[in-house]
């Protein structure tokens, strides 16, 4: 046999081989009473919504549990009615009195009773996990907590707090996911050494949301099964199947071919090619993160010098990062409450100019050349964006040393002050104004872990006006108070506010019904049908 | 009392093997600048939080205390509760290695099976044809990364001809409804008896244990290659030469059986690498296994997750080079 016979006989069992392969792969778009996401699921810890506090587990919360109000999911600054159908504040503005909604039952059958309600924030607060600085914002911890809630009968329970704060506010907290309710008979089934059904919650569900945790196996999926006694009927779709594709670009192979129906994470190139791909559509959705410098003002006595701050507001690139190195995933944006909050403020008054940046950093006698420690999260787009800073900065001689980091090591040294400046990006923890407000403008005596605090910059002042705002009950009013706030942080403060985030989802193009809002936690999947 | 002596002595090799691997792994992520508590509990968390994280996972003790204290848990089979899945290591192992040992496995055969072919016949004419195929093959297999070739090759089969599944272990179809009895998605697929599961998840398989085979090919041809060329030039080679054998006959009766030892070591050492290299390959082809698990523990300072990992990737090390210890062995016999 000759050498060409041998390779065509080769050659052709080569392909035989593939094309039999190809004949079991058959092709075909999802189940049609199946959703597919196709994301990354590494980050998720735990779907126990008193300790979950992951993209991934924040994202399915809203779809397991109801809280006692929710925001509405068209317009977020809206608060509803969820598990209690009606509330009255009590007189003296520090309680809050909640009827139960009647019907209301958990995917179990159980009916959702005040005990439910006092087991599921009580635990919130007694386990101490990531979420619970949000109910610790109403002044309950593990020792006051249990006299903080109370059944009045068997379709009232009224809360009560401590914090100075007000009605509204205390609503607000309750609709963040922590202050979802679980069912207190399923849970106490499971509970191990006292644990409060922690370890058995953070891989099921235990709600009376839309869907229940069929299965979850780390790395691998989360499957969510429609819960048929769901608040306003069945989910549309019998299955939500969340994969985890690790790698973006088999992410987005996998939307192209119909294999997923929605894809999360995907870069801005990526996002480019798909929206001239035919069968899918990009949803871009603003979200409420905001990416900003933070500036150590005890690292040196150049950082805690406010013209240096200042300095730093003019050599940031804004429409370059946003425009060309971001392409529509984040708008410029320089205040600390985002779009789409109440009070958020909307001008963009500052720009790169280099010279006055330099005739401001002269004329507080700065010395340049400066050498500044800039360590930044070691992904994208983080590090694109440090490198737009540095050369900007450059220009005036700033020289910021980019050291790439794992985040959690970024954040510890936040933690202790062991840094210069760094890029951060923040996420309202709850949809309301002081959740960034207590962040950013919030250290008497260095005593919280604020963010204002891993700044080093101590406020008392603005400490009280923001104290004030979330004690102020005219909506307008409190509107106006965080506009003055924001003003003052960007007139002098160790933070540059640069960007605003918007979050593009790629979705196949016969799927309606999908929601997604400006919070974290706003993914709605229960009226998705194809 | 010989087969007594011998199994004292490999379990004696593996615990000082392990105690050691656990001592270094140990030290390493403790002098990582990653914080385990600030990744468990995040940025925005209160200060009584963060120190409940830490008090939990005793990172608030001494170290050498940390340290007695993993030792004596892991002794007993326990190596704690993972700080990126929320689940025991000792589960989460035994869902993610099996994935792993399946892919490298079907991988290595294919690989050893070809580069072995390859390696032999590109020796028997060196400069030949062949023998350029070969090391343009070796070469590539070397020299090209392993995820863009991954990714290629999802590019070109999956989304341009549609001959192989895209990635994942199996189709959604089959993915929740098929039982996970053995971790190993053939066998629980051929044990469920549903029709086109088994063929489905062989479809799956194909692509990411082609790319790993590749990797594995490449080293083993060129190897190969090598140990038969020095061969060939050995006197015992020539004189059967000068006999009058043919060049297969050289190879296949007298050269082959002298190098079978080496040829076993070299593919041993790949299936070992494969065991605990194919991260990128799973996280191209979104497969759950150990090394994906172990990579995204190192980035979540997790250390249980990382030092069960270690331990277990450590003593399918050791089995594998007594295993290979024993065959050599065994070939050197059948010679003597």
């Amino acid at each position: 046999m000759s050498l060409a016979q041998t390779r065509s006989r080769l050659l052709g069992a080569i392909f035989g081989a593939s094309l039999a392969l190809g004949a079991v792969a058959a092709h075909a778009d999802t189940p049609p009473n199946v959703l597919v996401v196709a994301q990354s699921i590494d980050d998720a810890v735990s779907f126990d919504p008193a300790e979950g506090f992951e993209l991934t587990t924040v994202q399915s919360f809203n779809n397991l549990y109801q809280r006692l109000v929710q925001t509405n999911r068209d317009d977020a600054t809206k608060i509803e009615p969820a598990l209690a159908s009606a509330w009255e504040a009590g007189a003296d503005g520090k309680s809050l009195t909640l009827a139960l909604d009647g019907k209301a039952a958990f995917a179990s059958g159980n009916p959702v009773r005040p005990e439910d309600v006092i087991f599921s924030l009580s635990r919130a607060v007694k386990l101490n996990k990531a979420p619970a600085f949000i109910l610790n914002e109403l002044g309950w911890t593990a020792e006051t907590v249990d006299k903080a809630i109370e059944k009045i009968d068997d379709s009232h329970v009224k809360l009560t707090w401590s914090a100075d704060v007000g009605p509204a506010f205390a609503l607000a907290i309750l609709t963040a996911p922590i202050a979802s309710v679980v069912d207190e008979k399923v849970v106490a089934a499971a509970v191990k050494d006292g644990d409060f059904g922690n370890d058995w919650l953070k891989t099921h569900s235990a709600g009376s949301g839309a869907f229940v945790i069929a299965t979850y196996t780390a790395h691998e999926a989360l499957v969510l099964q429609a819960n048929k006694r769901a608040p306003g009927g069945a989910p549309k779709l019998e299955n939500v199947i969340i994969r985890n594709v690790p790698d973006v670009g088999a992410r987005r192979l996998l939307i192209e071919q119909g294999d997923a129906d929605i894809a999360r994470g995907l870069s801005a190139d990526q996002i480019d090619a798909l929206t001239k791909v035919k069968g899918v559509k990009v949803l871009a959705v603003p979200s409420a993160r905001t990416d900003y410098l933070l500036i150590n003002s005890k690292a040196n006595a150049t950082l805690g010098n406010p013209a240096f701050w200042e300095a730093a507001r003019y050599l940031v690139d804004y429409e370059g990062i946003a425009k060309d190195l971001l392409r529509g995933q984040s708008q410029v944006h320089q205040a600390f409450l985002p779009v789409g909050f109440p009070g958020a403020l909307t001008d963009t008054p500052f720009k790169l100019d280099v010279e006055k940046a330099k005739k401001i950093l002269a004329d507080a006698k700065i010395a340049v050349p400066v050498k500044v420690e800039f360590p930044v999260f070691n992904d994208q787009p983080f590090l694109s964006i440090a490198q737009s800073l540095q050369s900007t900065f450059a220009k005036a001689g700033i020289d910021l040393d980019i050291q790439p980091g794992v985040a959690s090591d970024i954040y510890a040294k936040g933690r202790s002050g062991n840094y210069q400046v760094t890029l951060r990006y923040w996420i309202p923890d709850y949809f309301d104004p002081h959740s960034n407000a207590s962040a950013f403008a919030i250290n008497k005596d260095n005593s919280a872990n604020t963010v204002a605090k891993q700044a080093g910059w101590v406020i008392p002042k603005l400490t009280d006006e923001t104290l004030a705002a979330v004690k102020e009950q005219d909506p307008a009013k409190r509107a106006t108070l965080y506009q003055d706030l924001q003003r003052e942080v960007q007139k002098s403060s160790p933070y540059v506010f640069i960007l605003q985030g918007s979050d593009q989802v790629v979705l196949r193009d016969n799927l309606k019904g999908y929601k997604q809002g400006l919070n974290a936690d706003q993914v709605y999947y229960d009226r998705v049908e194809k | 009392m010989h087969f007594v002596w011998v199994a004292l002595r490999w379990l004696i090799s593996l615990a000082l093997t392990l105690l050691g691997l656990v001592v270094v792994t140990f030290a390493m992520t403790r002098l990582s600048p990653v914080d385990p508590a600030t990744q468990m509990v995040g940025s925005h968390a209160s200060a009584s939080s963060y120190q409940a994280a830490r008090e939990a996972l005793g990172l608030d003790q001494p170290l050498p205390i940390q340290f007695l204290h993993y030792l004596r848990m892991a002794a007993s089979g326990d190596f704690g509760q993972s700080i990126s899945t929320g689940q025991p290591v000792a589960s989460d192992i035994a869902r993610t290695f099996p994935a792993t040992l399946e892919l490298a496995t079907v991988a290595i055969i294919m690989g050893a099976a070809l580069g072995l072919c390859l390696g032999i016949f590109a020796a028997m004419r060196p400069g030949g044809v062949f023998d350029a195929v070969a090391r343009l093959i070796s070469l590539v297999g070397y020299s090209v990364p392993i995820f863009w070739l991954g990714l290629l090759m999802l590019l070109l089969f999956y989304a341009r001809l549609h001959w192989a599944p895209g990635p994942g272990r199996l189709d959604v179809l089959f993915q929740y409804t098929v039982p996970a009895r053995t971790g190993f998605v053939l066998l629980d697929t051929w044990l469920s008896g549903k029709p086109g599961a088994f063929r489905d998840a062989l479809a799956h398989l194909a692509l990411p244990a082609t790319v790993l085979m590749f990797y594995a090919l490449a080293g083993i041809a060129r190897l190969t290659r090598a140990l038969v060329l020095t061969e060939l030039g050995q006197e015992y080679a020539l004189t059967a030469y000068a006999k009058g054998a043919a060049v297969h006959r050289v190879v296949f009766v007298h050269v082959l059986p002298n190098i079978a030892g080496q040829l076993i070591t070299i593919c041993a050492l790949a299936y070992a690498s494969l065991l605990e290299g194919a991260v990128l390959t799973e996280t191209v082809f979104a497969w759950p296994g150990i090394g994906r698990y172990l990579t995204t523990a190192m980035f979540a300072g997790d250390m249980p997750a990382i030092l069960g990992g270690t331990i277990v990737i450590g003593a399918s090390f050791v089995l594998l080079n007594t295993l290979t210890d024993l065959a050599v062995g065994r070939t050197a016999r059948g010679r003597a």
